[in-house]
């Protein structure tokens, strides 16, 4: 699914203590597009995700996701784009600590399924954690837990994958497995990614960079040929 | 199961400690509900089906035209039956023991129309056995008299001796009063015995039955009808007359059901009011706790609706855990209760019922109290904006210095941990404001126990040894001159002996009051009369002393004139005074003004005794039963003795409420001293990793906790002492003057013992800071 941002502005509070998280920003995402956005703390990246993602709402503008356009949807309409349309992969991967892997998965599965469980197997075996679905999050290393994230993420095989920081509790070689199985999956799944990041070695595995700065896109370029992620270094 | 109820599940699961605290709160809530109330109807359908059974009278009519009142009765429409029947107080000999007993008259060979008996043992009165008497239950069990035994009776004639020929229980005396004045009794002080109408007669004195007592169709209440026949019998002279309800025992039992009534309610509430406390501060912690992992369930597309009824279900589970077994528990009570109280009562018809009502509506309230606690934190959680939840959450409360700190400066200058201690409280103001309220919560409860108990102690204390002054009653066979009363003083261990009449007597004021004529030798050392405000009061010689609630009763002030009827006479009398009694509402006067009043010298039918200091008092008492004329003795001491023994039952009830005051006081403080660790779990772990010693934080939270839980006390206390007034108010009447009373020990007990249970409920949150994993935080952090 492609992405359209247009004169898009984001405002928290009002009058002279307004902060424009985003400015006027303008963006054509294609279909399929493994994107990469970076950008230093509070230049504007997150909200950008977060507007995409449905779970925040923008000021003016315009933001349509191919004929969708998410300004001023309904809170049902906002929920069910939400439930079909995208997936989250965050930073603190937000796992249910209460839950196995399993089950995590599984939550999001039934959403658009009966019964997940079956899909919720598959797409952690698809992340390589089958021997790890009965473990609990404390029980399994950060990157395992990354991967459950993005197992649940992909477990309602939404066209459009939102990845916040998703390497930025992890080291060097986990993220970069972590990136790896992202990239594998946009490239198999033909899933739009859309990937935060404040570490720019990751721009160079991505069709496209954007890069933010207070709230505008100061830099838009694609990738003729972008490495794999297992020869990223950072 | 669904992954979400697992979560539900799971999260009960890893704050069980809290959980099972307001899971026990329910169920105790509950329980006591539905014992309470279960107990009240049951002992209410008991006494109900008993009175209908046992056609117990709608009204009682005694002196004056007693037949005419029968005649008037009968011919109303509503009026079942009439009896006529003979009743009198006649002096009565069990053994050695004499006392001041009463004879009923009954039919011979069939069942009265109005009052009937339950034989327990032997059988019914007949014709064949004319001289034989069936005993009141209460008194057959002391003094073990079975069919067979025998009593002595005093008559015109003499002591006549009486076959038992029988046991009974009666509608009448379910609860042994000897009227409404006289309310306690002791069986070595009062008895009944039910003969034959003609023998009764005999034994009495007279010629003509005394009493005429109707009963309604079906028994049901008629209030019109029973005005009218209470008129009537106002008019033609009636000395005591009475409805149902007002019935000496039935008054008494009233004032009983009342108790349950109260307990049904007040007590549950209070409890089912802290459960849903300490529900709230834990859910409401958990929400904030759990603010990104509801994040990712909006992000990924799960309905506010969703969220809302996953986070009601921590209400629902603990509220049906708890209400569930304390609705059946509580049943189950109530049953064993009802039983052990009407066997203790030997009420004649004892009914047990299962009422799928109070089930029902025990797991109602217990859900309702715990849905109610939730549906705010469940609201919030379900409105909470997805991508701010994923930022994580702020520390909660905001920084600034303590209002004490900016009310006094100095306190800027106490050591840092103070400080904090001192910022901790305002941090949270709702969890604060939550602890303090469960402290005055519990101390509520424990003085309205406590209070109770104080009460009824200071009650008997004021009855029996401040305002009563004798050691003993003798009761004459007839009246006697106030000589022969002063020459009691000759006997040996005798200090003291005054003259008394008593006499049935009638007030009319703006209304009608029947109550009891006392009148003292002038200056009586055997009486002490307090007025209102507690001060003592001399007996006048201008007028009559009136029980407080005559002032409502009749409308009369001080000084006021009131109509006076007794022994047939009629005149007019002053009012000297009102005086604040205990037991009872009776009229008191000097034998000085009385006799001016009638204008002829009184007699006296009993006299009070005071036992010279050593006296060995059975052997005073022997030589006063054996001198000829005395017809009944009656020991001071033995209704405070038979009181005090059922003191116990107090103990044990205030014992109990104590240690469900104290169970409730820790869960509600443990609830919130627990969320208070785990809202400060990241700093406690950051003063650690900085080198902080972990006792040192420990007395930080302790000495914020135990500042909040003292700020609580002097709520406590007001609200405790505030909440006991009301409840001792809700059973005062005419029968009873229940001023409470609680003892400044008991202020301080129970205020310590709050303090106590505060400083204890720390303890496992204090202990989990000693376990914590600095590391483990750190990783949890993003979970």
């Amino acid at each position: 699914m492609s992405v359209s941002l247009s004169s898009v502005w984001k405002t928290y509070g009002e009058g002279p203590t307004a902060v424009h998280a985003l400015a006027g920003v303008d963006a054509e995402i294609p279909s399929g597009e493994f994107t990469v956005i970076l950008g230093p703390s509070g230049s504007g990246k997150t909200t950008m995700l977060n507007l995409i993602g449905g779970i925040d709402d923008v000021t003016s503008g315009d933001l349509l996701v191919e004929d969708l356009n998410l300004t001023g949807l309904s809170n049902d309409d906002r929920v069910a784009y939400r439930r079909s349309t995208v997936g989250f992969v965050f930073q603190f991967f937000n796992l249910i600590p209460t839950l196995t892997a399993l089950e995590n998965v599984e939550l999001v599965a039934n959403l658009t399924m009966g019964d997940g469980a079956g899909r919720a197997a598959e797409v952690l075996e698809h992340v390589g954690l089958a021997d790890r679905l009965d473990h609990f999050p404390a029980m399994l290393s950060g990157g395992e837990q990354q991967r459950v994230a993005i197992a649940r993420a992909l477990a309602k095989s939404p066209p459009i994958l939102l990845c916040d920081e998703p390497t930025g509790e992890l080291d060097f070689e986990t993220g970069r497995l972590i990136l790896e199985l992202l990239r594998k999956v946009n490239r198999e799944e033909n899933q739009t990614v859309l990937l935060v990041t404040h570490n720019a070695a990751i721009g160079d595995m991505a069709d496209r960079v954007l890069r933010l700065r207070s709230g505008s896109i100061v830099e838009d370029r694609r990738n003729a040929n972008p490495i794999e992620a297992r020869e990223l270094t950072w | 199961m669904t992954p979400l109820r697992h979560k539900l599940l799971r999260d009960i699961r890893a704050q069980r400690a809290q959980f099972i605290a307001v899971i026990v709160t329910i169920f105790l809530g509950v329980t006591l509900f539905a014992a309470s109330y279960d107990s009240y109807q049951n002992l209410a359908a008991s006494y109900e089906s008993t009175f209908t059974e046992f056609r117990f009278a709608n009204v009682t009519m005694a002196g004056g035209d007693v037949a005419g009142f029968a005649e008037i009765a009968r011919q109303q429409p509503g009026v079942e039956s009439v009896e006529l029947r003979t009743v009198g107080d006649v002096p009565l000999q069990v053994g050695d023991l004499k006392l001041l007993g009463r004879v009923v008259g009954m039919p011979l060979d069939t069942q009265p129309a109005v009052n009937q008996l339950r034989i327990t043992e032997g059988a019914y009165l007949t014709a064949n056995e004319p001289g034989t008497a069936l005993v009141e239950e209460h008194m057959a069990d002391h003094f073990s008299l079975a069919p067979g035994g025998t009593f002595e009776v005093l008559s015109p004639s003499g002591w006549q001796t009486v076959t038992v020929g029988g046991v009974a229980s009666s509608p009448e005396y379910i609860w042994p009063a000897r009227d409404r004045q006289e309310l306690i009794t002791s069986p070595d002080n009062f008895g009944v015995a039910f003969v034959g109408e003609s023998l009764a007669q005999e034994i009495v004195g007279t010629d003509r039955p005394t009493e005429a007592i109707v009963y309604y169709v079906d028994g049901e209440d008629d209030q019109a009808l029973t005005e009218l026949l209470l008129a009537e019998a106002a008019a033609g002279g009636a000395t005591v007359s009475f409805a149902r309800d007002d019935q000496p025992s039935n008054a008494a039992l009233s004032e009983d059901l009342k108790g349950f009534e109260e307990l049904a309610v007040f007590f549950p509430m209070l409890f089912l009011a802290a459960a849903a406390m300490a529900t709230y501060v834990m859910i409401g912690r958990l929400v904030h706790a759990q603010r990104p992992q509801i994040g990712v369930l909006l992000a990924n597309g799960f309905t506010r609706r969703q969220v809302l009824g996953h986070y009601l279900g921590y209400g629902v589970i603990p509220g049906l855990i708890g209400a569930i077994p304390g609705a059946v528990a509580g049943v189950v009570l109530a049953r064993i209760i009802t039983g052990f109280y009407t066997e203790m009562l030997s009420v004649p018809s004892t009914l047990i019922r299962f009422y799928p009502t109070t089930l029902l509506a025990g797991v109602v309230f217990g859900l309702v109290a715990s849905v109610l606690a939730v549906i705010s934190p469940a609201l919030l959680a379900s409105r909470i904006a997805p991508a701010e939840a994923m930022r994580g959450s702020a520390p909660a409360g905001g920084g600034r210095a303590s209002i004490l700190e900016r009310i006094v400066p100095r306190l800027r200058r106490l050591p840092v941990p103070w400080r904090m201690a001192l910022r901790g409280i305002e941090r949270n103001p709702r969890r604060t404001l939550f602890t303090v309220l469960g402290v005055v919560l519990s101390l509520t409860l424990v003085l309205v126990s406590w209070g109770m108990l104080d009460t009824i102690v200071n009650l008997m204390d004021k009855q029996f040894v401040q305002i009563q002054q004798e050691d003993a009653t003798v009761h004459f066979a007839g009246p006697v001159g106030t000589g022969d009363v002063l020459a009691l003083e000759e006997i040996p261990g005798v200090a003291a002996a005054e003259s008394v009449l008593q006499s049935p007597v009638v007030l009319v004021g703006d209304d009608r009051y029947e109550s009891l004529l006392t009148t003292f030798d002038s200056g009586t050392a055997m009486h002490r009369f307090f007025g209102e405000d507690g001060k003592e009061l001399p007996l006048p010689d201008d007028g009559l002393f009136l029980g407080n609630a005559m002032k409502d009763i009749l409308g009369v002030e001080e000084g006021d004139a009131v109509q006076l009827s007794v022994s047939g006479y009629t005149t007019e009398a002053r009012v000297a005074g009102f005086i604040n009694e205990p037991l009872g509402t009776a009229a008191y006067a000097s034998r000085d003004y009385v006799e001016a009043v009638v204008g002829t010298a009184l007699p006296a039918t009993s006299a009070l005794i005071r036992y010279d200091e050593g006296a060995v008092v059975g052997d005073v008492r022997a030589e006063l039963v054996d001198l000829e004329g005395v017809a009944a003795f009656e020991d001071a001491n033995a209704l405070y003795d038979t009181a005090q023994k059922f003191m116990i039952f107090f103990y044990v009830f205030v014992g109990v409420m104590l240690l469900f005051g104290g169970a409730m006081a820790f869960a509600l403080i443990f609830s919130a001293m627990s969320v208070n660790i785990a809202e400060r779990t990241r700093e406690v772990a950051t003063l650690l990793a900085v080198g902080t010693e972990r006792r040192q934080i420990s007395r930080m939270i302790t000495a914020e906790n135990m500042m909040v839980a003292l700020f609580g006390i002097p709520l406590g206390l007001g609200f405790g002492y505030l909440a006991a007034k009301q409840a001792m108010a809700s059973f005062e009447s005419d029968l009873f003057a229940f001023d409470l009373y609680i003892r400044p020990s008991t202020f301080v007990i129970s205020a310590l013992a709050i303090l106590v249970v505060a400083l204890l409920s720390q303890w496992p949150g204090l202990r989990a800071i000693g376990h914590l994993d600095i590391a483990k935080i750190v990783k949890e952090r993003s979970l």
